[in-house]
């Protein structure tokens, strides 16, 4: 039983980054229907970024998220103009060619920019908490710590604020939401850019837990893809569930299996929810 | 108020307006009537940005709009009731009243919104319920309360008796007709003829994206000819 747990605990950890990823790919899914493939890398991007300011300036690891972060704030911007926005009105199939190859781009520009080797974001978070049999590194409980936060401040600001219901409008109906006077253009690149700063978050964290290589990327995006058709595509709790339960799965697979196999359970799990509810835990339209 | 010059507006290859001119003046109600396909809801889309303007004019308060994005025509002071309702399902009947003020940045927004509640008491028993739940009627009041909540100066609506029982196609009625004695100027679509003669001042009567007939209410009431040939009595 307690093994049980501390797998649990394991798992929401990871769980919580793939929120992360899946809440960046869910909003603009939804706004857009666009399937921004090149998400995993281009949030990658940040990871290595906070790598590279850690450990050649010497940036305090926090200072170094916060710019990073701001970073890929720019660059979301940047994806949706120069790449996105000129397919926009063009058929669904360019946007698609669109994204492959900004994840090709980006996985280049990784490579280029940072070499083949894997890296660690170093932390100097060494200590272990013990809650009764249970233990948490230090590092882990920052994370969901952080990861709870990020998710919070996005639902609230999805939920309460202004700029929040024009993105709930905007993803159940464009035309409707343009004649409320919400500025499509202005909401769509803001979205982007929300996106990209929630994924670099969670590449760092994944580059503090595990590493940061060439392909690391381009699977968290699947794994974020996973998630979104878990959940229901578009659905922001069905985000927020389906990363939870994919994180919580793999890890009990990895804990009780073996650390091979927890790809396949987790896959498993999700083909057996779709064969029950094709259009995901929470999605409204099948 | 609002003035429509010349405008040719289509869809592809295809053009399906012909040249429309037609103007609403200040305080007043116009209907634009006629067929399915005549053109009608294009001519809205048309003025609220939503389909591009490909020749012609289109002038609100003096000033050019058919070159402007609609979020700023929204801005401007124009707003919209739009066909087939169109609520935010998935949104609350509060969160769909909040939202009609986007545009707006003032203060009494909340105000009005218990204002539209007491208009229409409706949407304040279901006011945390999803859009997406209410029935026809209960929706069709709730897109004409979220028009309001712009505060426009130029209120349109298409075709809003479309697929409603009658008991509610006069409700609609009244409460467009309640509208109109607020002084909100209002351009109204509808291919209920009967109750666009009942609402309108006057009237501009479409054909195949043309306009081939124009006069006031009254005149195309008691016109027997027209009556026969358009108005399907």
């Amino acid at each position: 039983m307690v093994e049980v747990l501390q797998q649990i605990l394991n798992g929401l950890t990871i769980g919580g980054v793939y929120v992360l990823i899946a809440l960046g790919l869910t909003t603009v899914f939804g706004i857009l229907g666009i399937s921004h493939f090149a998400h995993g890398s281009i949030s990658m991007f940040g990871g290595y970024v906070v790598f590279y300011l850690v450990t050649q300036q010497g940036m305090p690891l926090a200072f170094a998220c916060l710019a990073a972060m701001g970073a890929g704030f720019v660059l979301g911007i940047a994806v949706e103009r120069l790449a996105y926005r000129p397919v926009r009105d063009a058929s669904p199939i360019n946007a698609f060619i669109v994204a492959l190859g900004l994840t090709m781009i980006a996985e280049g520009a990784n490579l280029q920019l940072f070499g083949a080797d894997q890296i660690v974001i170093p932390t100097n978070l060494q200590s272990v908490f013990r809650i009764g049999a249970l233990t948490l590194t230090e590092l882990r409980f920052y994370i969901i710590l952080l990861t709870a936060g990020l998710i919070l401040a996005m639902t609230l600001y999805i939920q309460r604020s202004k700029t929040g219901y024009a993105i709930r409008a905007l993803a159940q109906n464009r035309n409707a939401a343009i004649l409320m006077g919400v500025n499509v253009s202005r909401i769509t690149m803001l979205v982007f850019a929300m996106s990209s700063m929630l994924g670099v978050a969670a590449a760092v964290m994944i580059g503090a837990l595990f590493a940061i290589a060439p392909g690391v990327g381009e699977g968290l995006a699947i794994k974020g893809f996973s998630v979104l058709i878990l959940g229901g595509l578009g659905s922001i709790p069905g985000a927020i569930v389906g990363g939870l339960i994919l994180g919580v799965t793999e890890a009990l697979a990895a804990g009780f299996l073996s650390s091979a196999y927890k790809d396949v359970i987790a896959f498993l799990v999700m083909i057996i929810v779709l064969l029950v509810r094709p259009q995901g835990l929470l999605g409204k339209h099948s | 108020m609002l003035e429509v010059r010349d405008l040719r507006a289509g869809y592809g290859t295809i053009e399906v307006l012909h040249g429309i001119s037609f103007e609403v003046k200040a305080g007043e109600c116009v209907a634009l009537i006629g067929a399915n396909g005549s053109g009608k809801t294009s001519t809205l889309k048309a003025i609220c940005g939503l389909l591009p303007v490909r020749a012609g004019s289109v002038t609100f308060e003096g000033e050019r709009i058919d070159r402007l994005a609609g979020h700023v025509i929204v801005e401007r002071g124009i707003a919209m009731c739009p066909e087939g309702r169109q609520v935010f399902p998935e949104m609350t009947v509060v969160e769909n009243l909040r939202i009609g003020a986007y545009a707006r940045k003032d203060a009494e927004q909340e105000s009005d919104i218990a204002a539209m509640q007491d208009l229409f008491p409706i949407l304040r028993e279901r006011a945390q319920q999803d859009a997406g739940k209410l029935s026809g009627g209960e929706q069709e009041m709730l897109a004409i309360a979220r028009a309001l909540m712009a505060r426009p100066k130029l209120c349109i609506f298409d075709e809003p008796s479309l697929g409603l029982a009658p008991k509610i196609v006069a409700e609609v009625e009244a409460t467009i007709a309640r509208i109109k004695a607020r002084g909100i100027t209002t351009l109204l679509v509808e291919q209920n003829s009967a109750m666009a003669l009942r609402l309108a001042d006057r009237v501009y009567l479409y054909e195949s994206g043309e306009i081939v007939l124009t006069g006031t209410s009254a005149e195309l009431r008691d016109d027997p000819a027209i009556a026969r040939a358009y108005l399907g009595e």
